[in-house]
């Protein structure tokens, strides 16, 4: 389990080379119609559904796929009131804000000083190892104990729920900070060394910043954890006004029934501001979930 | 440096800006017009008011226990009741014992779980408190046989029972010209005259699997001889040498049932149901909210399963839908009791087995509601029995199998096969799960 | 380097809390899982020490052993298939193509929607859409509801893969863009073209890109939870409960916490193994074809 950042040989010359002689070719119109066509089918298709049944109202289900005949904007009004969004909408955001500035500052640092120091030290070498080893531990033998264990610290809320989200991300994290961190050049750092510098001042003055591609991949991969997660708010957070709004999509399942209309609508609010970043960033989020992570 | 410290600064503030936000929305959990009125007579006063958490287990029951719930806080000023009914009670509810974090009260069916709650010792006795007067006896020994080494202790109070058994169209019924069937020979003919009417006899629901286990109880608690449940567990019979009956039974109602049985779910079917898709739903009274849902004026009833030749042995399957439990370490005992006491009156439980299609389990509250007055005469003279299913050991996942049970039937796989196997299968697992 | 020189203290500042805070909330709590595979603890309350019943146990009990049998099957064909489509997807649009983009972000979109939200959504196509489309088409295949059917699986493995080709394509994608053109120059010189050229030049540039994709499939797999928790709840019958499933639902909603206990301490010994040999197996193979 060595080395997971992949770099290539080829600099970036050479992929302007590339890019150069891609634009000389012609259009391939077979492949860009077949692409088209999937996306449509497969990713635009399912969410024109979802789109078309919130807006809908009961009676005018017969012909799922048809456009509604009237717009019910109500759908998402009742839903809105129903599930306590502006509330859940919050304790997400806190939980996902948290995460992704802690998890940056901590994860990073922690790898860090893993990274620069495996070779020399086997207390270091041993965490890092640790840390690797955890990410196949089965979340379902440590849930129980976890729940105890979260109470005992006080910390089965959605403040301590960001703090463990922290402490969960360490072992993916550790992984592909470490990768990263690996191909800096160590002479960088010698050089601050000299001239005094202590290695925390190294990390923020020097590698830190460095650091920005993977970040962004950390990022990105954080908040879309965070956001998405059900299972670890259900048996943490155990008061209504807590929930996150996965957690509430699941609480209200049974009481949606029938009422597609109602439901789907409500999936659509907790599904808007991910796709509302997405649209507005979606050259960077694209480009950046793995730049970090694979080196070019 | 500087700028690392800046993002800190800005990371914090942001999180704390968010928590601030989070910490100031007031909860607006306003689904009734009642519950509105209720708050806002409440935030006038100044004083520290004491906040209580009820937990239900039940999904159908929301809506009235939220109104019945805003009564009771205008009536007590300075009391706030938090409803939580999450979808998936049992384990959420395991959490909480986990971390020893009990709600104030809880609200739940007379089931596996409460035999855990109680088990654990996690509620009070009740037994002393002026509205035990309140409670027939006859569910307070229904509780009573649930409590660990069988205490006659009230841990649980009996609010609400629930009927299961056979749900019927009643205009279709009529329509074809049909009586309501009292034996197992008068049920086949009615499902051969509905279908010669062109009507579908039964809307099944197994995509949700536990939808499988009221129609097995009903015919178990027919069928199944008399002292099984001890037997069984001891292992002096089996389910090969004694169920056989039952799962024909069982796989004769699955070929009468619609095409899709196998995916529709719990919700969908409720729907066509109550649209008249179908004759007959083998479910329990809990349901029939549901199709009101659908359709108000659904004309709905319920009769007792004949799974028997012999009138006398079909009964009705009754339990404990709902009992209120108080949490033995909440810091506010009198007031949790209060909300107790205030559900106990007659009005009040009248309010909520009209709106449940319950029975009551409180003095002076009875339901009167066509949709059960089938069953109606059956459970006032104690013709009930309660869910087989219940005395299983826990670990066994009888659904699982009927769902199988089930797929093999819809894919027309022989059916002395698929029967054999659906028995043996029933008796290894629950060695398996006799274990623990 | 610097061999003989201590290492600051900074450095343990900077990881120290970090992994004590680890071990507290993450370690601990396993370390507890494992312990209480040993007794018969529910969750709550007093519990005995019944050494290795509980493991005695598990090679007896038949569900256990079904459900590990469908993990396995549907962690190869959920790997098989997303990695296949990956790549193709990937190859497609690294090609000359109109919407390069656009096309990329709509891929790309499926990764960025919850798990709970899509299972619910693919729930109702299936059960209410394509039964529709199926009846008035007078399709019988298609008429029912398939996640009520035997093939319930397909309809589980088609939404695995849907929402895990995202990323992959992503990972292949930058993978392909590190191909050098010269390279391709030099094939077509020596007259390799097309899926020949696929396999004898393209495939051995990204096979490290392979080994990632693989190993991560596999371990994400084998622990499929959420879209089975949303679709199907692991039926019809068991046939689509996966031992993280299983352990799921009998140990919480169950009262077998210790039972399951003891079969997720396994699950983790699989996972493990499983890894760590396809990392040997796939990194010698990588050493080959350079």
């Amino acid at each position: 389990m060595r080395e997971w950042l992949i770099q290539s040989s080829s600099s970036k010359v050479k992929i302007a080379r590339q890019e150069k002689s891609l634009k000389e070719g012609k259009v391939s119109w077979t492949v860009t119609i077949l692409l088209v066509l999937f996306a449509i089918l497969f990713i635009v298709g399912p969410l024109y559904i979802t789109v078309v049944i919130a807006l809908k109202e009961p009676s005018d289900m017969i012909n799922v796929m048809a456009l509604p005949k009237k717009i019910i904007w109500k759908n998402f009004f009742d839903a809105w009131r129903m599930t306590d969004y502006p509330r859940k909408f919050l304790n997400t955001l806190f939980i996902t804000i948290g995460n992704l500035g802690f998890t940056l500052i901590t994860n990073s640092l922690a790898a860090y000083a893993i990274t620069r120091n495996r070779e020399r030290s086997k207390f270091f070498n041993m965490l890092y190892f640790y840390f690797l080893s955890a990410m196949f531990i089965p979340f379902n033998v440590l849930m129980l104990p976890l729940v105890k264990q979260a109470y005992a610290f006080g910390i089965d809320n959605i403040v301590g729920i960001t703090f463990l989200y922290i402490i969960f991300g360490l072992p993916m994290n550790t992984f592909l900070y470490s990768g990263y961190i690996k191909s800096i050049p160590i002479e960088l750092e010698e050089a601050s060394t000299i001239d005094g510098a202590t290695p925390f001042q190294i990390y923020t003055q020097v590698i830190f910043p460095l650091l920005k591609p993977i970040s962004g991949t950390v990022a990105i991969l954080s908040f879309m954890w965070t956001w998405n997660d059900f299972l670890m708010p259900l048996i943490i957070l155990s008061k209504p006004n807590q929930q996150t709004l996965q957690l509430s999509q699941y609480v209200f399942q049974g009481q949606f029934s029938v009422q597609y209309n109602l439901a789907f609508a409500s999936y659509l609010l907790v599904l808007l501001p991910i796709l509302v970043l997405y649209i507005l960033f979606q050259k960077w989020i694209v480009a950046g979930i793995v730049s970090g992570a694979v080196k070019q | 440096m500087k700028k690392t410290k800046r993002m800190i600064a800005m990371l914090i503030a942001s999180s704390v800006a968010s928590a601030a936000l989070v910490g100031c929305s007031t909860p607006k959990t306003v689904d009734s017009g009642a519950s509105g009125a209720a708050q806002s007579g409440k935030e006038a006063t100044g004083k520290k008011e004491v906040v209580l958490e009820l937990f239900s287990s039940k999904s159908e029951n929301g809506e009235i226990l939220k109104q019945l719930i805003a009564r009771f806080e205008a009536e007590n000023p300075g009391v706030k009741i938090e409803f939580i009914a999450p979808q998936d009670a049992g384990t959420v509810l395991k959490t909480r014992l986990a971390k020893n974090d009990i709600p104030d009260i809880v609200a739940m069916g007379g089931d596996a779980t409460y035999k855990e709650l109680q088990g654990a010792g996690m509620l009070e006795d009740l037994g002393n408190e002026p509205f035990m007067a309140n409670v027939q006896e006859a569910y307070l020994e229904m509780v009573y046989r649930l409590n660990k080494d069988q205490e006659k202790a009230a841990y649980g109070i009996p609010y609400a029972a629930n009927a299961c058994g056979v749900l019927y169209n009643v205009d279709m019924f009529k329509e074809v010209g049909l009586e309501v069937p009292t034996t197992w020979d008068e049920f086949l003919d009615v499902i051969r005259k509905l279908e010669a009417a062109g009507k579908q006899p039964f809307e099944l629901t197994f995509k949700d699997s536990w939808t499988g286990l009221p129609m097995w109880n009903a015919m178990a608690a027919d069928l199944q001889p008399e002292n099984f449940t001890n037997d069984r567990r001891e292992g002096k019979t089996t389910f090969v040498d004694t169920h056989q009956e039952i799962a024909e039974k069982y796989l004769e109602v699955l070929k009468h049932a619609q095409p899709d049985f196998m995916g529709t779910t719990y919700a969908d079917g409720n729907k066509n149901f109550a649209e008249g898709k179908a004759a007959m739903m083998l479910n329990g009274n809990w349901a029939i909210g549901e199709f009101k849902k659908v359709n108000p004026s659904f004309n709905v009833d319920l009769f007792a399963f004949p799974a028997s030749n012999d009138t006398n042995k079909n009964y009705v399957i009754s339990g404990v839908d709902v009992l209120f439990g108080v949490s033995s370490a909440t810091k506010a005992k009198e007031e949790a009791k209060a909300f107790v006491a205030f559900m106990m009156q007659p009005e009040i439980a009248q309010e909520y087995v009209n709106n449940q299609f319950a029975f009551s389990a409180i003095k002076g509250a009875e339901q009167n509601d066509p949709t059960v007055a089938g069953i109606k005469a059956d459970v006032a003279n104690g013709k009930v029995a309660n869910f087989p299913d219940h005395y299983y050991p826990s670990g066994f996942d009888l659904a699982a199998l009927l769902s199988e049970f089930g797929l093999n039937v819809s894919i027309g796989k022989d059916e002395k096969e698929s029967i054999a196997e659906l028995l043996k299968q029933c008796d290894e697992k629950y060695n398996t799960a006799n274990v623990n | 380097m610097n061999e003989k020189r201590g290492i600051s203290i900074a450095y343990y500042l900077m990881t120290v809390p970090m992994a004590i805070l680890f071990f507290i909330f993450h370690t601990f709590p396993f370390l507890q899982g494992v312990f209480y595979s040993f007794t018969d603890w529910k969750g709550y309350g007093a519990w005995n020490f019944v050494a290795l019943r509980n493991y005695l146990h598990i090679f007896k009990d038949k569900d256990v052993i079904t459900a590990y049998l469908f993990t396995f099957k549907f962690a190869f064909f959920a790997t098989l298939l997303v990695n296949v489509f990956s790549l193709l997807l990937a190859c497609g649009l690294n090609a000359k193509i109109k919407f390069k983009n656009s096309l990329k972000a709509v891929y790309f979109l499926p990764y960025m929607l919850g798990t709970l939200i899509i299972g619910f959504v693919f729930n109702f196509i299936f059960a209410n859409v394509i039964p529709f489309w199926g009846q008035s088409l007078g399709i019988k295949a298609l008429s029912i509801n398939i996640l009520g059917t035997k093939s319930a699986w397909y309809g589980i493995l088609f939404v695995t893969v849907w929402q895990s080709l995202a990323f992959n394509t992503l990972i292949y994608l930058s993978g392909l863009q590190t191909v050098d053109k010269d390279v391709y120059e030099a094939a077509d010189l020596d007259g390799a073209a097309g899926l020949k050229r696929f396999f004898a030049i393209t495939f051995p540039l990204i096979a490290p890109f392979f080994t990632i994709n693989a190993v991560l499939c596999v371990k994400g797999f084998l622990m499929a939870f959420d879209q089975i928790m949303a679709m199907t709840n692991g039926g019809p019958g068991m046939s689509t409960t996966t031992i993280s499933v299983l352990i799921y639902k009998r140990g919480f909603q169950g009262a077998q916490f210790a039972y399951q206990s003891a079969n997720a301490v396994i699950l983790f010994l699989v996972v493990v193994s499983i890894s760590l040999v396809q990392l040997k197996v796939l990194e010698k193979r990588e050493a080959n074809l350079k």
